[in-house]
C-alpha cells in the first residue's frame, strides 16, 4: 500500500464556519484499479469560479478504489497519442470541455476513448446550471463511472457528521451538526450546540436530517431541514427517552427507539398521523434499527440473549430472526443498497470493528484492523463504507472501497469527527 | 495552599529574628503582617504565629504587599480569581495591585458575611440553616441547643458563596446565551413591543392563554381582566420577555429562576459530601446489576431523600466508549433505571428522573481500562 498524503485547502462561503476544515487522507491501494487518464478540461467562457474539474474527477474516481486516474498534458486540441497511452499501460482517455451557454447554463461535452481500439466509448453533452463547477464535476465523475463500469457512482452524494471541538467553553465542548459533498468539501454546519449530537440520518428525498439532541438534558430527537432556514422541530414528547432515527424509504414513517417505563423498544412514528406503531415488545434493549432499501424490514441491535447481535424483523409478517451468529458483540446494522448485506460493528478479541453480513449466507466478513470502529454506512452505490474510528486517539471518519480495501479518512486538525450518515444520490 | 505560603515566609522571617525575645517579635511580627489585630497575649509562639497566618481570619494590604509575584498568583487561583490574573509570557504578574485589591475586596464581603453570621444566636442560626435545608447537619443537644455551630457557619458561607458565584456566572452571559440557557431549562419565550406593563389586557389574556398559564387569570362574567398587576409579577417570573429586538426585559427575573435550579443542585451536593454520601456509582463492562456496595450507597440517597423533601433526583446513566453509541445510551439508561428501582421501594419515584448520556460525557477520555472503569457509572444529581 502506498501512503499518499495531501491536505486540500479550500474557499468554502465565507457564511460557513470555517474554524475546522475537513483534511484527507488516502491509504492508496492499486490492486485492481482501472488504469485511466482525464485530460485537463477546456473552459470555454467567463467563469467565476476557479475549479479544477479534471482534478475533482481524479480525486473522485481514485477515492472509490475502482480506477487509478492520472492527469496529461494533452488537450482536446490536436491529435490524441494513443501509443503513448498505450506504453504507460493506460486503458482509457477523458476529454471534456465546458461551454458557457448563458449566465445559467453551462453545457458539458465528455469524450471517453478506448486506448487499444482508438474508438470513443462514450461521447455525450450535458446541461449543468453555471456557477456548480464543483457539483458538475461530481455529476460528471458518475457519468465517467457509470460509462466505464455500468455501475452508479456516489459522488454526487453528500455527508452528514458530527463534529467536536477539544476548546471547551464553559467546560462544555461544542458540537456541531454538518454536512458536506461526499469528498469532504463544501463543509456547512447545520446545528451548532453545548450539548452532544449523535445519529443523524438523512430522509430519502435528502431535504432532512434527523438526529439525537441532548440539548434539553435528555437524549430527543429532531428533523431539521437542511437547506431551510428553519429551526430543527423536535418530535412529539414521548415517555421516556428518545433515540437512534431511521427513515423509512417514503419519508413519511420514522423508526426510533423509545423507552416507555425504561423498556427501550422500537417504535415507528408516522409523520401524517402522529401516531406510534410499536415493532418491538422484548424487554431487552431493542435500538439501533436500520430500514431495508424497501422499506419492508428492520435490522437492529438486541441483548434479547443476553449477548448483543443484530436481528431482523420482516414487517409483514412480524417475524423477528437473528442474523449474526459469529461472535458475542454485533450491532448498529445498516442495510446495503441492493438489501442484501449489513455492515456491522463485530467486536473481535478487545476490538470493535466494521464487518460485512451476507444475510443470506450468515458469511460474515471483517473490513478493518481497528480497535474501535463505530456508526457503518453505505454509499448510495453499496460500493463504500464509510464508518468513524479512531487513529492516534482521535476521531476520524473512513471510507473503504469494498472493490479493494482502499481507505479514504477524513479528519479535522483539532477535534473530532463521528456519527457519519451518507446521503442518497442528490436530485 | 496559600497557609502554607504564609506560614513558609514567617519561618523565614522568625529565623532571621532568632536573636529577639519572645513578647518583642510577636509586636514586631504583628506591626509588619497584620497591625490592626492585637493578640491578648502573646504566651505559646507556635500556635499564636499560626493562628495570626491563618488566611481565614482575612488578608490585610500589607500582608499581600509583602508577597512575591508567584504566591499572590497562587492565592488568587484558590480565591477562584484565575480569571482575573494577567500573566505574560514569561509567567510574570501584570497586573499585581489589581490582583491584591480583588483579593482584600472578596475578603471583605466575606468578613461580613461571616461577621454577620457569628452575631446570629443559636437559634437564629438553626432557623437560617433549616431555610438553606441543611437541617440535616445540625447537631442538637437534648436541649434544643446547637452542638457544631462553627461547622454549620462554615457550611452556610459556602454555600453563599456557591450561589454568589452562580448568580455572577450568569449575570456575565451574553443576552442570546442567556435566552438559550432558560429555554433549556424549560422558559418559554414571548415577543412584546414595548413593556409587559403597558400592554392591554386582552394581550395579556393572550400571552397567558397561548403560553398555558390560563389558570392564573381571574375572569369577570365579560371576560375582563381581575388580577391585572398579578398576571404581570406571573408572567415576568415565568416566561423570557423579549423585545422586538430580541432582548430580554426581564433578566433579574430570569436570572433568579436559573440560580434558583442551581442552588439546590449545589446545596444537595454539599449536603451529601458533609453527610460523606458518594454520588457516583459505579458498574462492570456491558452490566447494570447493583450490587451490595451499590445497594448500601443507595440506600443512603433513599434515606437522605427522605429527610429532604424538597430535593428531586435526577439520575444519569453513562458508558464507557466501547460498543457502539446508540446501544451504549440504551445500557446508560438501564444502569439509571435499575437504581430507580431500588429507590422505588422507598416509594420515591416520583421524585426521580433518569437520563442517560450513554458514552458522550466520559469523566476520564483515554482507551483503557482505568477511563473505562470511571466512564461506565451512574451520578446522582439533585435538583
Amino acid at each position: 500500500m502506498k501512503y499518499i498524503k495531501f491536505f486540500i485547502l479550500f474557499g468554502i462561503l465565507a457564511s460557513f464556519s470555517a474554524n475546522a476544515l475537513l483534511e484527507v487522507n488516502i491509504i492508496k491501494s492499486k490492486e485492481d484499479s482501472f488504469p485511466i487518464v482525464i485530460a485537463p478540461f477546456e473552459m470555454i467562457g467567463n467563469f467565476q469560479e476557479d475549479v479544477d474539474l479534471a482534478k475533482i474527477i481524479r480525486e473522485n474516481l481514485n477515492r472509490s478504489g475502482q480506477f487509478d486516474a492520472k492527469s496529461t498534458n494533452q488537450l482536446t486540441t490536436g491529435p490524441i497519442d494513443f501509443d503513448f497511452y498505450l506504453k504507460h499501460k493506460k486503458d482509457a482517455i477523458v476529454f471534456g470541455k465546458i461551454r458557457q451557454i448563458s449566465s445559467n447554463v453551462n453545457h458539458a461535452e465528455i469524450y471517453i476513448y478506448d486506448v487499444l481500439t482508438q474508438k470513443p466509448l462514450y461521447v455525450n453533452k450535458l446541461a449543468f446550471t453555471n456557477g456548480a463547477l464543483r457539483k458538475t464535476a461530481h455529476a460528471l465523475s458518475d457519468v465517467i463511472y457509470y460509462a466505464l463500469l455500468g455501475q452508479k457512482g456516489s459522488f454526487n452524494t453528500r455527508l452528514s457528521f458530527v463534529t467536536v471541538s477539544n476548546k471547551k467553553n464553559n467546560g462544555k465542548r461544542t458540537y456541531r451538526l454538518k454536512i458536506s459533498d461526499w469528498d469532504g468539501k463544501n463543509e456547512q454546519t447545520i446545528i451548532k450546540s453545548l450539548y452532544p449530537i449523535l445519529s443523524p440520518a438523512w430522509s430519502a428525498d435528502q431535504r432532512k436530517i434527523a438526529y439525537v439532541s441532548f440539548k434539553n438534558n435528555r437524549s430527543d430527537v429532531f428533523v431539521k431541514y437542511v437547506f431551510q432556514e428553519t429551526l430543527p422541530q423536535k418530535l412529539p414528547k414521548f415517555d421516556g427517552i428518545a433515540s437512534s432515527p431511521s427513515w423509512h424509504p417514503d419519508g413519511k414513517n420514522i423508526a426510533l427507539t423509545l423507552s416507555k417505563n425504561g423498556n427501550k423498544d422500537i417504535y415507528l412514528y408516522n409523520f401524517e398521523s402522529q401516531k406510534l406503531k410499536r415493532l418491538t415488545t422484548n424487554i431487552a434493549i431493542d435500538t439501533e434499527a436500520n430500514f431495508s432499501p424497501d422499506g419492508k424490514s428492520i435490522a437492529f441491535t438486541s441483548n434479547r440473549t443476553g449477548q448483543v447481535q443484530v436481528y431482523i424483523k420482516n414487517l409483514k409478517s412480524g417475524k423477528i430472526s437473528r442474523a449474526t451468529f459469529e461472535g458475542r458483540y454485533n450491532a448498529k446494522p445498516a442495510y446495503s443498497p441492493d438489501g442484501k448485506d449489513l455492515a456491522l460493528i463485530h467486536r473481535v478479541g478487545k476490538d470493535y470493528r466494521v464487518a460485512l453480513l451476507d444475510i443470506a449466507s450468515r458469511d460474515l466478513t471483517i473490513l478493518t484492523q481497528n480497535k474501535s470502529d463505530e456508526s457503518p454506512y453505505f454509499s448510495p452505490n453499496g460500493g463504500m463504507i464509510i464508518y468513524s474510528t479512531n487513529r492516534d486517539n482521535k476521531g476520524i471518519l473512513s471510507i473503504i472501497s469494498l472493490h479493494n480495501n482502499q481507505t479514504v479518512e477524513l479528519m479535522q486538525k483539532e477535534g473530532e469527527v463521528r456519527e457519519p450518515s451518507w446521503s442518497n444520490y442528490s436530485n | 495552599m496559600s497557609k502554607k505560603i504564609l506560614l513558609l515566609s514567617s519561618v523565614i522571617f522568625l529565623s532571621s529574628c532568632a536573636a529577639t525575645s519572645i513578647s518583642e517579635l510577636g509586636d514586631k511580627f504583628l506591626d509588619l503582617i497584620n497591625p490592626s489585630d492585637t493578640p491578648t497575649e502573646v504566651t505559646d509562639l507556635g500556635e499564636e504565629v499560626f493562628i495570626a497566618y491563618d488566611d481565614s481570619d482575612g488578608f490585610t494590604f500589607e500582608e499581600l504587599e509583602v508577597l512575591s509575584n508567584d504566591e499572590l498568583i497562587e492565592i488568587a487561583k484558590e480565591k477562584g480569581l484565575e480569571d482575573m490574573l494577567k500573566i505574560d509570557a514569561d509567567g510574570n504578574l501584570q497586573n499585581r495591585e489589581q490582583i491584591i485589591n480583588a483579593l482584600l475586596e472578596a475578603e471583605a464581603l466575606l468578613d461580613n458575611a461571616t461577621q454577620e453570621l457569628q452575631s446570629l444566636s443559636n437559634d437564629a442560626l438553626i432557623e437560617r440553616a433549616e431555610e438553606k435545608g441543611l437541617e440535616d447537619l445540625l447537631k442538637i443537644d437534648a436541649d434544643g441547643n446547637l452542638q457544631n455551630r462553627e461547622q454549620i457557619i462554615d457550611v452556610l458561607l459556602e454555600a453563599e458563596a456557591l450561589l454568589d458565584n452562580a448568580t455572577q456566572e450568569l449575570q456575565s452571559l451574553s443576552n442570546d446565551a442567556l435566552i438559550e440557557r432558560a429555554e433549556e431549562k424549560g422558559m418559554d419565550s414571548v415577543v412584546v413591543s414595548g413593556e409587559l406593563k403597558s400592554l392591554s389586557n386582552d394581550e395579556l389574556i393572550e400571552i397567558a392563554k397561548e403560553k398555558g398559564m390560563e389558570d392564573i387569570l381571574v375572569l369577570d362574567a365579560d371576560g375582563n381582566l381581575q388580577n391585572r398587576n398579578e398576571v404581570v409579577e406571573a408572567l415576568t417570573d415565568n416566561l423570557i420577555i423579549l423585545d422586538e429586538d430580541g432582548n430580554i426585559q426581564n433578566k433579574d427575573e430570569v436570572i433568579e429562576a436559573l440560580r434558583e435550579g442551581a442552588e439546590e443542585t449545589k446545596l444537595a451536593a454539599l449536603l451529601l459530601e458533609n453527610a460523606g454520601i458518594t454520588s457516583t456509582l459505579y458498574f462492570s463492562y456491558d452490566d447494570s446489576e447493583i450490587d451490595e456496595v451499590a445497594t448500601r450507597i443507595i440506600i443512603e440517597h433513599a434515606n437522605f431523600m427522605q429527610s429532604n423533601p424538597s430535593f428531586n433526583l435526577r439520575l444519569e446513566g453513562h458508558a464507557d466508549e466501547r460498543g457502539t453509541r446508540e446501544y451504549n445510551l440504551a445500557l446508560g439508561e438501564n444502569r439509571a433505571l435499575n437504581v430507580k428501582e431500588v429507590l422505588g421501594l422507598y416509594n420515591l419515584e416520583d421524585r426521580i428522573v433518569v437520563v442517560s448520556y450513554g458514552e458522550e460525557q466520559p469523566i476520564l477520555t483515554g482507551s483503557n481500562e482505568e477511563a473505562w472503569e470511571k466512564n461506565r457509572r451512574v451520578e446522582f444529581s439533585y435538583y
